[in-house]
């Protein structure tokens, strides 16, 4: 990728990090949805559950209405609407014979306070479980689905973002699920409950307590769009101060050798100071809201016993000062339910995004498993007039990183691919491990197309061993063995000894259970080395392809992996990219490559007759070696 | 192959790491800490000044109100007409009014404070992180320091804005509350109040599972996190040896333990409202029968009951808040004094009272009878018994097998690490001595593995200028032979070089890090294997500009090869720590020791 690219691409990576999104999106939610569709009865249960929990939500309120009244010994002149819809039930509330009323209505009420909190816990619960539920099986497909990725996906997408994808995005879709979208729609629908039963209970007192509802409504939106852009500012800040934390905690050697803590602290001090203000102002509108809503609440309440007080009865009174706190509960909160939807919408649309990427690289239908080879294997690697660029066939023709290569390897040969930087000698192994395909020309093995062999067997008999050679947190043997059940402990060893590996893992107090780090940092680069060269081995594979490491070893090192790779490419057919020719001399034949193309082939004695690139390339390492570095004084 | 002594060093490093960095004293740590959250809030004094005044009026008001309510429907009770009524019920509007004021005032003032002192904890750690010597790199993981820089500081913010207002608030809220309640009708009062107490119990033991389970969580996401990374990073592996599904396995086992932890979690969050509207439940049931049978007696008013509801529903967030705040509070203590260990580590590298009035150097360095142990390694010395004379304007190779001590050596003169024993001196002054800024600002190095920062190439060559000159810049890119490849570069000096230098290939990042060190004009220029990953023409061409640059400045040059140094005006052979042969290259080749077997070997690898 280019740098430009990589510029566009972080800056609307930065972009997309801060994007909050909608707060509805019809289209991802039914994307969602498929996710929630195999827990469809736990959201029935929820859903089901609603109304119960409204009904016994209300009955406590009802209860103490009924019993004030009776315990004052109040008989209303006219019984209210409320009172008349709910004649049918109304029997419920007379004890039965020999019980004291107020022992069965405080009974009552309890009985159902307990179902209250009872129902609601079961409610809560479900709704969580299901969304944490339908949450790991997206990540499960997140998962799956980024193995399958071809490998230049990663060369542009950090690895950084695509931990987020599984990590922090996931969890904000799921948030939705606690508190987004279904608490949202639960609490307007109890406020519209509260509402009605107001109604029904006093008309007029109803209409002109919720008259303060409007102008809330107005209030409450204002300050949610401030809140929200002082949110997105918040948001934007902190992570940038954490980014700038991590990147000079990491870089301080350098940032001390060049004596730059000053200039430094300034701008980190601008950073900090500037999140702290868009904290301040969001902080004035959340504050705000909650003072406009208590105010709301208390106004509310004035008005009722402005209006109510001797007209009303005082059970009616208590009815509707208990039903309004209820009624202004949810719009405290509001703002934060629907800051929650906005973040779990660009979070479900960036994760979205990544499972719409195609995989480049998937196997045919009719492709040849393991096991079912067509003629014995031997390992005879063809290229065919291949051509090849990162980025499918180039606009340019400069872009192209192969061009028209191609070259035969027989069974059991040893070659070896050397030219400048860029000539495209990696690419060629990453092609014949099938991490990309060629653009034009094909590559076979065993006069079988690649493409015609699962991902499967073909990684089977081709084994790569990678300049940089990745280790995995876990035991030594684990990392030799990679979780293969026919690789056992005996084998292992077995592998480690004939590559020389085993001096110096017998060597630790574990033994082959010796823990590597994360990507063996505590191991040298030699050592690595020669456990990737056990892996290697260790895997049987029919040909090897091999990726000279260039990182600078000790000498006494080298000559162990020097030793190390001889054992492992006898009897295979081996590729081996080299960086210095040295090491080279003896394979059977050489091929140069320049510009992606091969420029001339033959054994080490052959080219350097020819006196072409080879000869030059030869030299100039050789000489290199031999100039002064230091010719001071 | 047997472990070599850096090696072994280094091991001893890791297993220092893995125990835990400070034991100490627990009590003098509480103390420490606490004493530091105290000087924060008292350096933001008029903030909580402010706010703890207006907390008093506000709960005056809240008090109040329910107070206000009753009064206003006794009017009914007591036969008043309407107009009184009326006149009571503006009460209530006016108290409600002046309420939310103060509530906006002490809300925002509480928060804002909080937010004031995350901020300065902030800077103050990051200046304290700015101090402290590689040491401190070396013992502490990077994660670690993340952790507190993060998650600590927001823990103390919890602690300072929801916690204090909490802390503070509710006391005072109660004490009003209770009160009245109290005067109004003592027996009722002491019905209603039993259970509050144990609630807090309640409501604090929930608000430790819901702790314990988010800690469950964090550590899960931590461990997906990891599995992710690693996973990911290593790709062309798991793709190479055909991996997915054993990897695919690893990964759902973490996710369903994750899933696990996410239910422990959501069952404690679940039995949060259920548990709050408990009590406010029982306390009803007391009142209905207790204070139903006072009204049926017509010991109490229906007024005075709808006041007591009123206070009862007050009392229950407070109260349930006070168990989670007892959470937040204990939380935010341990942050504090993680912060606060982070924070009083004296940085050990800094200009003390006998710093010397150095301005500038000339160049000479001399090591007296050094010693080197990197901390926490189990006493392993990286360095022994080590005396050398560079003289100023000289070149000195440093060579040997790796984990011999090159760079620890090297690293010494800038004064990344502190010396332990024995002298380090710069024109003949003990590097101690020397003022950091002069000592630093005289001295380039060019580190293994160079670090490169997220900036444009040009910011990253101009690091150590004041500013970013384009002259300087582009000298020093041609000095180090970047200057061509810069050509290539789309946006050419203004190109990001991404995280570390990710856009760049292994030699370019390289050259960049020369280029860096070459901008700087130093008097010492220290070079610690810069060129491995540069190709063989380009290392060519490096070599015969550096010849130019070198002429009149000290330098030292590292490596692991002989070639590399051979035309240097001294070379020093190290091997474990200690300095084994010293000379010309002529006379350590004609000596046939370890020199001479590197050179030997290093050049039949080569074919030569």
């Amino acid at each position: 990728m280019s740098a430009s690219e990589a510029r566009s691409s972080a800056t609307e990576a930065m972009h997309e990090e801060e994007a909050l999104g909608k707060a509805y999106d019809g289209r991802l939610l039914l994307r969602l949805w498929r996710y929630v569709a195999p827990y469809r009865w736990q959201v029935a249960l929820t859903l089901g559950l609603i109304v119960p929990l409204f009904l016994v939500e209300i009955a406590p309120a009802w209860i103490i209405k009924v019993g004030l009244n009776g315990a004052i010994g109040e008989v209303q002149e006219r019984p209210t609407r409320l009172d008349q819809w709910l004649e049918p039930v109304s029997g419920v509330l007379d004890a039965p014979a020999g019980l004291d009323p107020l022992w069965w209505l405080a009974g009552l009420y309890l009985v159902s306070a307990l179902l209250y909190s009872g129902l609601q816990y079961v409610n809560m619960y479900v709704m969580a479980r299901t969304g944490q539920a339908a949450m790991r099986d997206l990540r499960r497909d997140v998962f799956e689905h980024i193995q399958k990725l071809h490998l230049g996906f990663f060369d542009r997408y950090p690895v950084g973002r695509l931990v987020t994808r599984c990590t922090n995005d996931v969890e904000n879709v799921a948030e939705m699920f606690s508190s987004g979208i279904v608490a949202l729609v639960g609490d307007l629908l109890r406020m519209l409950g509260f509402a009605a039963i107001l109604f029904l209970e006093d008309a007029t007192l109803a209409l002109l307590t919720l008259l303060v509802v409007p102008p809330l409504a107005v209030v409450a939106l204002v300050f949610r769009f401030k809140v929200r852009a002082a949110y997105r500012l918040v948001r934007v800040r902190i992570a940038r101060i954490n980014a700038y934390i991590q990147e000079n905690v990491t870089g301080m050697r350098e940032v001390q050798l060049f004596t730059r803590e000053e200039r430094i602290r300034a701008e980190f001090d601008e950073m900090n100071s500037a999140h702290r203000d868009a904290w301040f102002m969001s902080i004035r509108y959340d504050s705000g809201l909650f003072a406009v809503v208590e105010l709301a609440q208390s106004l509310t309440v004035a008005i009722i016993l402005w209006r109510a007080t001797g007209l009303a009865s005082a059970g009616t009174i208590y009815l509707f000062i208990d039903l309004l706190r209820r009624f202004f509960m949810p719009l405290r909160d509001l703002s934060a339910k629907y800051s929650v939807m906005q973040s779990s919408m660009a979070s479900a649309e960036r994760i979205f995004q990544l499972l719409d990427t195609e995989p480049d690289i998937e196997d045919r239908r009719d492709a040849l498993a393991l096991g079912e080879r067509t003629a014995a294997p031997s390992g005879v690697v063809e290229f065919e007039n291949v051509w090849f660029a990162y980025s499918g066939e180039p606009q340019d023709e400069a872009d192209w990183v192969l061009r028209d290569v191609s070259f035969r390897v027989a069974a059991g040969e040893r070659i070896a691919l050397v030219g400048p930087t860029g000539a495209g000698k990696t690419s060629v192994l990453k092609l014949l491990t099938r991490l990309y395909e060629p653009v034009r020309g094909r590559i076979l093995l065993d006069g079988v197309d690649l493409r015609d062999y699962t991902q499967d067997h073909l990684r089977r008999r081709v084994a790569m061993v990678l300049q940089d050679v990745f280790l995995f947190s876990g035991s030594i043997f684990e990392n030799i063995a990679l979780d293969r059940d026919d690789i056992d402990a005996a084998r292992v060893a077995q592998v480690a000894h004939a590559v020389q590996a085993h001096r110096f893992v017998e060597a630790l107090p574990d033994g082959y259970a010796s823990e590597v780090r994360e990507r063996g940092s505590n191991f040298s680069a030699g050592q690595r080395q020669l456990l990737s060269f056990a892996r290697a081995l260790a895997h049987g594979a029919d040909v090897i392809v091999l990726d000279e490491a260039t990182s600078s070893i000790d000498a006494e090192t080298e000559a162990l992996v020097q030793q190390g790779l001889h054992t492992l490419m006898e009897g295979r057919t081996a590729l081996v990219v080299a960086h210095r020719l040295s090491t080279i001399e003896d394979v059977d034949r050489i091929y140069v490559l320049e510009s992606g193309a091969i420029v001339e082939h033959g054994s080490h004695a052959e080219l350097m007759t020819r006196h072409g690139l080879y000869e030059r390339l030869y030299h100039l390492q050789y000489e290199t070696q031999q100039r002064s570095p230091t010719a001071a004084a | 192959m047997g472990l070599r002594p850096g090696a072994r060093a280094y091991r001893g490093l890791v297993s220092a790491m893995s125990e835990p960095v400070t034991a100490g004293d627990a009590a003098a740590g509480r103390r420490s800490a606490l004493r530091r959250l105290f000087s924060y809030i008292a350096r933001n004094k008029r903030y909580y000044g402010v706010w703890f005044a207006t907390t008093l009026v506000y709960t005056l008001g809240f008090v109040a109100l329910p107070r206000l309510v009753g009064w206003t429907y006794a009017a009914h009770e007591q036969g008043l007409g309407a107009d009184e009524i009326v006149r009571r019920a503006k009460w209530i509007a006016l108290v409600a009014v002046l309420t939310a004021g103060v509530r906006f005032f002490s809300r925002t003032l509480v928060f804002n404070a909080a937010r004031e002192i995350e901020y300065e904890i902030r800077d103050d750690l990051f200046a304290q992180l700015e101090k402290l010597p590689r040491s401190f790199y070396f013992e502490w993981r990077t994660g670690d320091i993340m952790s507190r820089c993060v998650n600590d500081v927001n823990a103390i913010r919890l602690l300072l804005g929801v916690g204090l207002l909490n802390v503070i608030s509710t006391p005072i809220l109660y004490f009003g509350a209770l009160g009245v309640m109290f005067s109004m009708n003592p027996v009722l009062t002491l019905w209603v109040v039993a259970p509050y107490p144990l609630f807090m119990l309640v409501a604090r033991t929930f608000g430790r599972g819901i702790h314990h389970w988010s800690l469950l969580v964090q550590e899960g996401l931590g461990d997906l996190s990891n599995s992710l990374q690693e996973s990911i990073a290593g790709i062309a592996v798991v793709k190479a040896y055909a991996m997915e599904g054993v990897t695919a396995r690893r990964f759902e086992k973490t996710n369903q333990e994750l899933y696990r932890r996410q239910l422990g979690i959501a069952r404690a969050v679940a039995s949060m409202p259920a548990i709050v509207g408990l009590l406010p439940a029982m306390a009803m049931f007391v009142v209905l029968l207790v204070g139903g049978q006072m009204i049926v007696d017509e010991q109490m008013k229906p007024s005075e009951f709808i006041t007591f509801t009123m206070y009862i529903y007050q009392l229950t967030f407070p109260t349930f808040l006070m168990g989670w705040v007892v959470a937040l509070v204990q939380r935010g203590a341990a942050s504090m004094q993680r912060i606060d260990e982070l924070l009083s580590i004296e940085p050990s590298i800094a200009d003390g009272p006998d710093t010397a009035a150095v301005a500038a150097l000339r160049g000479e360095i001399e090591f007296r009878n050094l010693r080197f142990t990197y901390p926490g390694s189990g006493g392993d010395p990286v360095l022994a018994d080590l005396d050398l004379h560079v003289p100023a304007g000289t070149t000195l190779g440093v060579v040997g097998p790796v984990g011999s001590g090159k760079s620890t050596l090297v690293s010494l003169i800038p004064r990344l690490f502190e010396l332990d024993d024995g002298q380090l001196l710069i024109d003949g002054v003990d590097v101690n001595r020397i003022p950091l800024r002069v000592l630093r600002s005289n001295i380039a190095m060019v580190p293994q593995e160079a670090f490169l920062f997220s900036m444009t190439l040009a910011d990253n060559v101009a690091f150590g200028l004041p500013r970013t000159e384009n002259d300087a810049v582009v000298r020093a890119s041609e000095r180090a032979q970047l200057a061509k490849d810069v050509a290539e570069l789309p946006h050419g000096y203004e190109t990001v070089v991404g995280e570390r230098g990710v856009m760049l290939s292994g030699g370019q990042r390289q050259r960049t890090a020369l280029a860096r060190a070459l901008a700087l004009d130093p008097r010492i220029l220290i070079l610690d294997d810069t060129l491995s990953a540069v190709d063989a023409e380009t290392e060519a061409a490096i070599r015969r500009e550096l010849d130019v640059v070198f002429r009149g400045r000290t330098v030292v040059v590292v490596s692991s090869r002989v070639s590399a140094v051979r035309n240097a005006d001294r070379i020093v052979v190290l091997d474990a720590g200690r300095i084994v042969e010293a000379g010309r290259h002529a006379e350590l080749v004609a000596e046939g020791g370890l020199y001479a077997r590197l050179a030997r070997e290093q050049a039949a690898e080569r074919g030569a």
